[in-house]
């Protein structure tokens, strides 16, 4: 039998979306050929593949696959990003720099992860060191200018005494 | 009372014994009703309304997801409990809905468990499971906020109850809807095979409220109708329907 027919194989079945994340919540997902314009914001999990013009807010996690662009300023609640953002990048909670990651902006987040070849223009601002800094330095500039302060009154005394 | 609201391809031989049955238990529950046959060009909101006025306490549409979208999409407006009582094949709003496929319909159906519905809109009538533009170039403006392009043609599929599938890397892909948004997964086509052409990933965008625009018309189906448009706005309407479904709903 020369054009016997076989049986095709089943295809298997996948409930999207991705795995890892919870299929219950509302995923948005911007693909590889799609070009996002505009104040670009969702209650979900954010996947970005593809390119956004535009700021990106969310509350839940945000991933920028490799290739991927955001041309503007970002906010949510956790970040994995392994494209480019040309803007300031805001995580409530941790942020993942893969080793494609290009960041041209100022980060503002709670933890940092950052592999090498990762790249980085700009500000890190992590707020737990910025206030234990901040405090060292009013304590250290306080007691330095009492000191100071006191050497230029014995300095005005002596220079007035002299006179 | 109820009304019966039966699909004009019921006529066929193959499903007279089905209704026969169907008609059994409906006397046997109680709640056998009028029996009013769906023609092409039925106006099914005037047949509700009229309907309506002489005092049903229900409408019960007896086909299949074509019938159901038909029915829906026009007396949606009206101010009564829906029922179905899917039979035959292309039942997959049935399913979601709860609703076992042909006589087993009938206790669901007795047991009145009653639940409102959202429904997609747009320009100026409802959609009960999907809405599909056919591949065109077209542009997407979600919530008055952002705007979503490709380079050339996009397909568009808005979900209200139906799921999406797709296939790709070998493997099917299902999205269930979900409840109080409606979806929307665009496929720009990306390139050509020897017969058909090739598709990306679906985009996924929940929304409210989208408008879509071409400069040349597009083809826009939606519960099994089709129309040619330059420019739609899609809404949810939420809770526009009261249903009665079965236990094992998916919502």
């Amino acid at each position: 039998m020369m054009f016997q027919k076989t049986p095709r194989p089943a295809m298997p079945q996948e409930e999207y979306p991705t795995p890892g994340v919870s299929p219950d919540e509302v995923e948005t997902v911007v693909g590889p050929s799609v070009r996002v314009e505009g104040d670009f914001a969702s209650e979900g999990n954010i996947i970005v593949k593809g390119i956004v013009s535009g700021s990106v807010k969310t509350s839940k996690l945000l991933t920028v696959e490799k290739g991927a662009s955001i041309f503007a300023n970002v906010r949510a609640g956790n970040a994995a990003i392994s494209g480019s953002i040309r803007g300031n990048v805001k995580v409530s909670d941790r942020l993942d720099l893969a080793e494609t990651a290009q960041v041209a902006g100022d980060i503002d987040c709670r933890v940092l992860s950052v592999a090498p070849g990762a790249l980085i223009h700009g500000k890190v601002v992590m707020k737990g060191i910025e206030i234990a800094g901040d405090k060292e330095e009013k304590k250290i500039g306080g007691f330095m200018s009492k000191i100071k302060s006191h050497s230029e009154d014995e300095m005005d005394n002596t220079v007035a005494s002299g006179l | 009372m109820y009304v019966y609201l039966y699909d004009n391809f019921l006529k066929q031989k193959k499903y007279a014994s089905i209704l026969k049955m169907i008609e059994t238990r409906l006397t046997d529950f109680g709640i056998a009703g009028k029996i009013i046959r769906l023609q092409s060009l039925s106006d099914a909101k005037e047949l509700v309304e009229d309907e309506i006025k002489k005092g049903v306490s229900g409408i019960v549409i007896v086909g299949n997801d074509k019938t159901f979208g038909q029915v829906l999409s026009r007396a949606a407006t009206s101010e009564t409990l829906f029922g179905f009582l899917p039979i035959g094949s292309d039942n997959r709003i049935a399913e979601i809905l709860g609703i076992p496929i042909g006589e087993e319909a009938c206790a669901t159906l007795s047991r009145r468990r009653k639940l409102r519905l959202d429904l997609g809109w747009f320009n100026g009538r409802y959609f009960v499971s999907q809405l599909h533009v056919i591949p065109s170039e077209i542009a997407v403006e979600y919530d008055e906020r952002f705007k979503v392009t490709a380079k050339g043609k996009m397909e568009l599929v808005v979900c209200n109850l139906q799921p999406f599938e797709w296939e790709g890397n070998g493997k099917k892909y299902i999205v269930h809807p979900q409840d109080g948004k409606l979806e929307a997964f665009l496929r720009p086509i990306v390139g050509h095979s020897w017969f058909k052409e090739v598709y990306e990933d679906p985009s996924i965008f929940p929304f409210q409220e989208m408008t879509v625009s071409a400069k040349k018309p597009f083809v826009v189906e939606a519960d099994g109708r089709q129309s040619k448009e330059t420019k739609i706005k899609i809404k949810l309407s939420k809770k526009r329907v009261e249903m009665v479904v079965g236990k094992e709903r998916r919502f």
